[in-house]
């Protein structure tokens, strides 16, 4: 009896200990793994702090300012909001970066999803890797080098392109010095320049999607386009949001080919909402105004992604 | 047992290891971190950053590299003179000006501003009115050793710097827009080169004759849209201009001490001003409407905006017949390939008046210049006479020294008539600057945007883009420079 007696003291505390040992063991390993996380995370955190939040949310403050760089900044609460909307360049920039959303964000889809069927075809390895290769190659070219040389070709007097048309009889176009055709042009160059990311995209996207299904379907007598728009389509289409959602965001913060080709003319006609920003800030020195108007374009940008999203709902499938 | 004891001595072994192993790792993570930044610490605080905390004379200049390699002997030079002054050319790329004034703000902005910085025209009086320290009491301390530099310098380059009263630059190269004639080009049309007083009649003549003797890849009038040598040179021609021109008061203390004797010190003042949109002029209007049909009939180009970098081969491959530009062209014409008779060089056409445009740069004193006396040293040095021979050996520039305009340094390249460069001013001494007040910028932007328009279509679209450009005039000179 004697021994429980004695050993009764003994046995929590020769039992407790092991278990204390592990709970302070996983305290520490929980404490270890709650710090590792943040370690982890720590240089992508203070890297968007630094250079994404930070900017963001000292813009947001410039935008109530007037500022200069030179002068101290000087409090003017929404007179830059009313200024903007009060501009007519800015409300035209605005018009003009929605159209050519329209316009090239179509265009860059389409043309890209129409060549990414197009080398799901027969033909050899060698040249379907050379299309892909072909058709992403002006992806990594710089856009003010691609818009300069496009400057020279689109040239009314001495541009490749006229003559080319000139062989052919048909008279000078005036490229980039009319309002339609510096639209067409800006549009063209930012269309060739850019397809080749959606086009990646939907080859990959294709390249998911189960041949059983496609062969399912024409064993059903499903074959090109009704089968493209039947299967393809809707299995494609997760890859179309994100296509078409980066195309929008990229398309609306045009201003490489604009700037370079046609510096906003004739008259606004090519003139976007990114140019506006510039020149507001870097040419007038209105970095207030620059903000505000960047502001409206981000508030822009974002409430059409999420109406994006928001649609999306109805008409992609996921598998 | 024994084995799940030693499974669990084990798995114990095992954590240890593990816990230290991540305790490792974490302790490398933070050094690495540590080491990291560190090392990366003058980048993080900018230190590293091109001439900040630099004790060395920093002087910006629009251009690359090899433009700052080019300036090496006169760097070398001042140097020799100067032992106690470093100096450190920084040249900074950019289109144009307007793109190098930007990044000069920025730099400003950044807190790393250099001390000196070659300005044209365009950014004249940004500097003068925001940036730049007044040259005024260093002029009165060293009266005696500049008098020399403006007893060769035309009065009306200088006066494009005077701002309110003071003087912010000495002007070291400058052109006017004077027009450039293709000698093949006049020859095929059996013309000799127009007579020093030739009208806008006259060119119109000129270009429609070159025009019936080529074919469709030949144009005979080329132009670019910008606020030198676009519709300007036009606008000053037919006594008027897009921004009413007017000049300061003050001044007389630098013209009565330098150019008591010019024959043209009367017409001298403290600075031009431009503060009132005049668009919707009537010659303006008139001035747009004769550019306009020039274009119509296809004797000029609709005007693209920038420089107009393929200008020169153009030219040189005879698909141009003129084109306004300054002595800045003989050097590049030169190199394209052109001989010294294969161009030549006029007057702009008269109009109401032969008043040209011109444009002219030198160098800035930052007002946040480290060392004002030593930027001053630099900027005397740079307009004495042997450091402007080193800084333009060949005609790529018109240097402001009348005594350097001379048969020599155009004796290899042309053009014959080289002499219109320097005499444009001395013939038409009312010749102007570029018209560009503080708000330089967003003035050229306004006027680039309603050329295109203007020229481009019918009588009556000129009358709206000059009420448009008048509009948009008035919002740039209302903005905060």
């Amino acid at each position: 009896m004697s021994a429980p007696t004695l050993k009764t003291p003994s046995n929590p505390t020769t039992t407790a200990a092991p278990a204390a040992r592990k709970r302070s063991t996983r305290q520490n390993k929980s404490m270890a793994e709650r710090l590792i996380a943040p370690l982890f995370l720590a240089p992508t955190v203070i890297g968007m702090a630094i250079f994404t939040i930070v900017p963001i949310l000292a813009s947001v403050l410039l935008a109530f300012f007037r500022w200069d760089i030179i002068s101290a900044p000087e409090f003017v609460g929404f007179s830059n909001f009313a200024d903007i909307v009060s501009d007519p360049t800015v409300r035209v920039s605005f018009l003009n970066t929605i159209v050519f959303v329209i316009v090239a964000v179509t265009l860059q889809l389409g043309i890209a999803m129409v060549l990414a069927v197009a080398i799901q075809g027969r033909m050899p390895n060698w040249l379907r890797v050379f299309f892909r290769s072909a058709f992403f190659f002006p992806l990594i070219l710089s856009a003010a080098s691609v818009s300069i040389f496009m400057g020279y070709l689109f040239n009314e007097q001495f541009g490749v392109v006229n003559w080319m048309l000139s062989v052919v009889g048909v008279p000078a176009v005036p490229w980039l010095t009319t309002s339609g055709g510096a639209a067409a042009v800006v549009v063209l160059v930012y269309v060739w320049q850019n397809f080749g990311f959606s086009f990646l995209l939907f080859v990959g996207g294709l390249a998911s999607i189960p041949k059983e299904l496609h062969e399912a379907s024409a064993l059903d007598g499903a074959t090109g386009w009704r089968q493209f728009v039947n299967v393809t389509l809707p299995l494609l289409s997760p890859t179309v949001l994100v296509a078409s959602v980066m195309a929008i965001i990229s398309a609306l913060q045009v201003f490489d080919q604009p700037y370079v080709l046609t510096r906003g003319g004739p008259g606004d006609s090519t003139r976007t909402a990114v140019m506006v920003i510039f020149e507001s800030a870097f040419q007038q020195l209105e970095f207030g105004r620059a903000s505000a108007i960047g502001l409206v374009l981000m508030m822009l940008i974002m409430a059409i992604t999420a109406l994006q999203f928001r649609l999306s709902r109805r008409f992609v499938f996921y598998q | 047992m024994t084995s799940t004891q030693s499974s669990g001595q084990g798995n114990s072994t095992l954590a240890r290891a593990g816990d230290l192993s991540r305790r490792t790792l974490l302790g490398a993570l933070g050094i690495g971190a540590v080491g990291a930044t560190v090392g990366a610490w003058p980048r993080l605080t900018g230190a590293d950053i091109p001439g900040r905390n630099s004790t060395a004379l920093n002087v910006a200049i629009l251009g690359t590299s090899a433009d700052a390699a080019a300036r090496q002997a006169l760097v070398d030079e001042f140097t020799s003179l100067h032992p106690d002054i470093p100096v450190r050319i920084q040249a900074i790329q950019g289109a144009d000006w307007r793109d190098f004034f930007s990044k000069i703000l920025t730099m400003v902005a950044a807190g790393n501003p250099p001390d000196v910085v070659y300005v044209a025209t365009e950014g004249a009086q940004l500097f003068a009115k925001k940036l730049a320290e007044p040259l005024d009491p260093y002029l009165t301390r060293d009266a005696a050793d500049i008098q020399e530099y403006f007893q060769d310098v035309h009065p009306s380059l200088i006066e494009a710097f005077m701002y309110r009263g003071s003087l912010y630059q000495l002007p070291l190269d400058w052109n006017a827009a004077n027009m450039y004639l293709n000698t093949s080009a006049l020859q095929r049309a059996g013309l000799d080169r127009p007579a020093d007083d030739w009208t806008n009649e006259d060119f119109t003549a000129v270009m429609r004759a070159m025009k019936s003797t080529t074919d469709g890849s030949f144009t005979p009038y080329y132009w670019t849209n910008r606020l030198f040598g676009g519709v300007v040179p036009w606008l000053y021609a037919n006594d008027t201009s897009f921004l009413a021109e007017e000049k300061a008061t003050g001044g007389d203390w630098f013209w009565d001490r330098f150019y008591s004797k010019d024959p043209t010190r009367s017409l001298r003042s403290g600075g031009y001003l431009w503060e009132t949109p005049n668009a919707e002029d009537p010659r303006v209007i008139e001035t747009f409407d004769y550019l306009r049909e020039l274009v119509a009939e296809g004797l000029g180009v609709r005007p693209e905006g920038g420089g107009g970098n393929a200008l020169v081969g153009l030219f040189a491959s005879s698909r141009i017949g003129a084109t306004p530009a300054g002595g800045y062209w003989v050097q590049g014409l030169h190199e394209a390939g052109m001989g010294a008779d294969d161009f030549d060089v006029q007057f702009f056409p008269r109009w109401r008046t032969q008043r040209h445009q011109f444009g002219a740069a030198g160098y800035a004193i930052m007002r946040t210049a480290k060392d004002k006396d030593a930027a001053w040293e630099w900027v005397k040095f740079c307009a004495s006479k042997p450091a402007m021979e080193l800084a333009f050996p060949t005609p790529n520039t018109t240097p402001t020294r009348r005594s350097m305009v001379n048969q020599s340094l155009y004796a290899s390249t042309g053009p014959e008539h080289w002499k219109v460069f320097y005499d444009t001013l001395d013939r038409f001494p009312t010749s102007g600057p570029i018209p560009a007040p503080p708000q330089q910028a967003a003035v050229e932007t306004a006027l680039m945007k309603n050329v295109s328009v203007a020229v481009s279509g019918s009588s009556a679209q000129v009358r709206s883009a000059m009420g448009s450009l008048q509009r948009d005039l008035e919002l740039a000179l209302r903005s905060n420079q």
